[in-house]
């Protein structure tokens, strides 16, 4: 009876610190923009290219062990227009729409100006909070990673012939 | 043992990306161990948290300083928030800037360097402060731990 009278006595001094940690927590938590639902509950343009295809580039980045891998695929015609795009994305909400959104973007422009998109594009599309940045980091360096390996083909290419 | 974990991770996700697995195990930084990373990332995100509520209070700028679970959150008012993490899968430490936004830092040399363009996390943070405090001449993230300056 003692020990439960000192508990509860206990528990009364610290239960204003224990409710102001949990508003604290409240504050803290943000919800999802509603743009970022959007792309997470109806991704664009998921799925993938054959990646030998000679017109097709492939971005994979992201690390696995950190929860977060990507994998952004980019058809090109001759002109070196982005036809189609393709993406796959293990990782957060985030992640996903970031991907999604990037797929969206860069059909239908060139090469030069999908790799100038930036991360500050999207996360601003997006509202991203200032943790989730990396995210759409995530999404520019699949772009770029993509358009890279597409160079790398078309180089390659042009040596043989 | 650490490697084996990662090799085996990596290849039951993505068979398809044994190159992309080549990279990541020859980036990361080998002679760090998990303990002395958790050490070592620890320490640095500490002597963040005194420095920006140090440098913060004498500004009297209204801001929130809040370490908590490995995640030092910076809200500085009108100018936005700073995010730095851990990132222990790739004993890297995150930055989250509201002025140059994302940055993914290892430990090089002592010290938390961004490999694309070679700066550290304490020359970042030292010029965007000095950036918002344009009077202030002394402000100097690299007293913090693994700075130059550090005590």
């Amino acid at each position: 009876m003692a020990a439960y009278n000192l508990s509860n006595r206990v528990y009364s001094k610290i239960r204003p610190l224990i409710s102001a940690s949990m508003d604290a927590r409240y504050m803290l938590t943000r919800n999802y923009h509603e743009k970022v639902i959007d792309h997470y509950e109806n991704p664009r343009n998921v799925g993938s290219f054959d990646k030998s295809d000679a017109n097709i580039g492939t971005g994979l980045v992201g690390a696995p062990a950190c929860g977060d891998v990507m994998k952004l695929q980019i058809k090109v015609d001759e002109n070196g227009k982005i036809v189609d795009a393709k993406f796959k994305t293990f990782g957060c909400g985030s992640a996903i729409a970031s991907s999604s959104l990037a797929t969206e973007w860069i059909k239908g422009k060139s090469v030069n100006e999908a790799n100038s998109i930036k991360n500050q594009d999207i996360a601003k599309e997006l509202c991203l909070p200032p943790v989730k940045l990396h995210c759409s980091m995530l999404a520019e360096d699949a772009i770029k990673a993509a358009i890279i390996d597409y160079n790398t083909k078309k180089n390659k290419e042009q040596k043989s012939n | 043992m650490i490697t084996r974990y990662f090799i085996r991770n990596f290849s039951s996700i993505t068979p398809l990306c044994h190159q992309f697995i080549i990279r990541q195990l020859s980036s990361s930084d080998h002679n760090l161990s998990t303990v002395e990373y958790e050490k070592i990332a620890n320490e640095t995100l500490e002597s963040l948290t005194d420095a920006f509520e140090t440098v913060l209070e004498k500004h009297k700028l209204p801001s929130d300083v809040f370490y908590s679970d490995g995640v030092l959150t910076v809200e500085l008012n009108k100018y936005g928030t700073y995010v730095i993490n851990k990132q222990t899968p790739n004993k890297q430490i995150w930055l989250s800037s509201p002025f140059s936004g994302p940055k993914r830092y290892d430990f090089i040399n002592e010290t938390w360097i961004y490999k694309h363009d070679g700066k550290s996390l304490y020359g970042l943070l030292n010029k965007e402060f000095s950036n918002i405090f344009k009077n202030d001449k002394n402000i100097d993230f690299e007293i913090c731990s693994y700075g130059k300056n550090s005590q």
